[in-house]
C-alpha cells in the first residue's frame, strides 16, 4: 500500500502504545492527542474529509482538554502522578489477553481479503453538503435523538460532579 | 489497523492501574472502532452517506459517555481521595 499509509499507521500506533504504558499521567493524555491527530489523518487518507475534521474538533478540542481537567482535579497532594504501577501478574494478563485480542483479529482480516474496489475517476457522493441534508432529511430522528442525548450527558455530568458542594451547604 | 489499535486499548484498559489511563484506553477502543467502520465504508460502500452519518453519531456518543466517565471519576475521588483501580472495592455508599 501507500507510503503515508505505513508512516501515519506508525504514527497512530506509537501513540496509543504510549498512551497506555507511560508512567506520567500529561504524558499519556498528550500521546493521546498523538493517537487522535493519526486517527483524523487516517480519516482524510480514507477520503471522509468530514469526519476527520469532526475527530480532530471534538476529540482533540474537546475530550483531550476534558481529561487534562479530570486530571487536574483528582491530582494527589503528594505527588504529580497518579498511583504507582506494579509490574505484576496483572501486567502480563493484560498483555496477553491484548496480545491473543490482536492475532484474532489479524487472523480474520488476513481470511478475508478485501480488495480495492475504487476506479481511478470514482468521485465520493458524499460530500459535506450530503451529510447536512442527510442529517435534516433521512437522519433527522437519530439527529434529535443525539441532542437529547448531549443534553442529557451534559446536565449527567454536572450533577455528578457537582455533588459535594451540594451536600456542603 | 483498527483490530491492532483496539487490543492496545484492551491492553491498556486491563493493566493500568489509574482510572483515568483506564477511560483513556476505552476512547482508544472507540476510536478503533469507528476506524474499522470508516475504513470499511472506503472500500465497500464509497456512495453511500450511512457509514458516515454512524461515525458522526457515534463520535458524539463516545465523547458524552467519556465527560459522564470523568465526572464519575471525579465524584469517585472525592469519597477515595484516590484514583486507583484497586481501591474501589465497594460498591456501598
Amino acid at each position: 500500500m501507500d507510503i503515508a499509509f505505513w508512516i501515519i499507521s506508525g504514527i497512530t500506533i506509537l501513540g496509543a502504545l504510549l498512551a497506555v504504558t507511560l508512567r506520567n499521567l500529561v504524558h499519556c493524555v498528550l500521546s493521546l492527542i498523538l493517537f487522535f491527530l493519526g486517527i483524523a489523518a487516517h480519516y482524510f487518507l480514507l477520503r471522509a474529509d468530514f469526519i476527520g475534521a469532526i475527530q480532530i474538533l471534538i476529540y482533540v478540542g474537546a475530550v483531550a482538554v476534558l481529561i487534562l481537567f479530570a486530571i487536574m482535579l483528582t491530582r494527589n497532594v503528594t505527588g504529580t502522578e497518579g498511583p504507582r504501577e506494579v509490574l505484576g501478574v496483572k501486567w502480563w494478563a493484560g498483555s496477553a489477553i491484548a496480545g491473543a485480542m490482536a492475532a484474532m483479529l489479524c487472523w480474520a482480516v488476513q481470511n478475508d481479503k478485501i480488495s480495492r474496489t475504487l476506479s481511478a475517476g470514482e468521485k465520493a457522493t458524499t460530500s459535506i453538503a450530503a451529510i447536512g441534508k442527510g442529517f435534516v432529511a433521512e437522519w433527522i430522528v437519530p439527529f434529535e435523538i443525539m441532542a437529547v442525548l448531549l443534553t442529557a450527558a451534559l446536565i449527567g455530568a454536572v450533577v455528578i460532579a457537582l455533588e459535594e458542594v451540594l451536600k456542603r451547604r | 489497523m483498527a483490530g491492532i489499535l483496539f487490543s492496545i486499548g484492551l491492553g491498556g484498559a486491563l493493566t493500568r492501574k489509574n482510572a483515568i489511563i483506564v477511560l483513556l484506553a476505552i476512547e482508544i477502543m472507540f476510536n478503533a472502532g469507528i476506524l474499522n467502520l470508516i475504513a470499511f465504508w472506503h472500500y465497500r460502500h464509497f456512495t453511500s452517506l450511512t457509514a458516515q452519518m454512524f461515525a458522526i453519531f457515534a463520535i458524539s456518543i463516545a465523547a458524552a459517555e467519556s465527560a459522564i466517565g470523568l465526572a464519575l471519576v471525579i465524584a469517585i475521588y472525592r469519597h477515595y481521595r484516590s484514583v486507583d483501580v484497586d481501591e474501589m472495592k465497594s460498591l456501598k455508599g
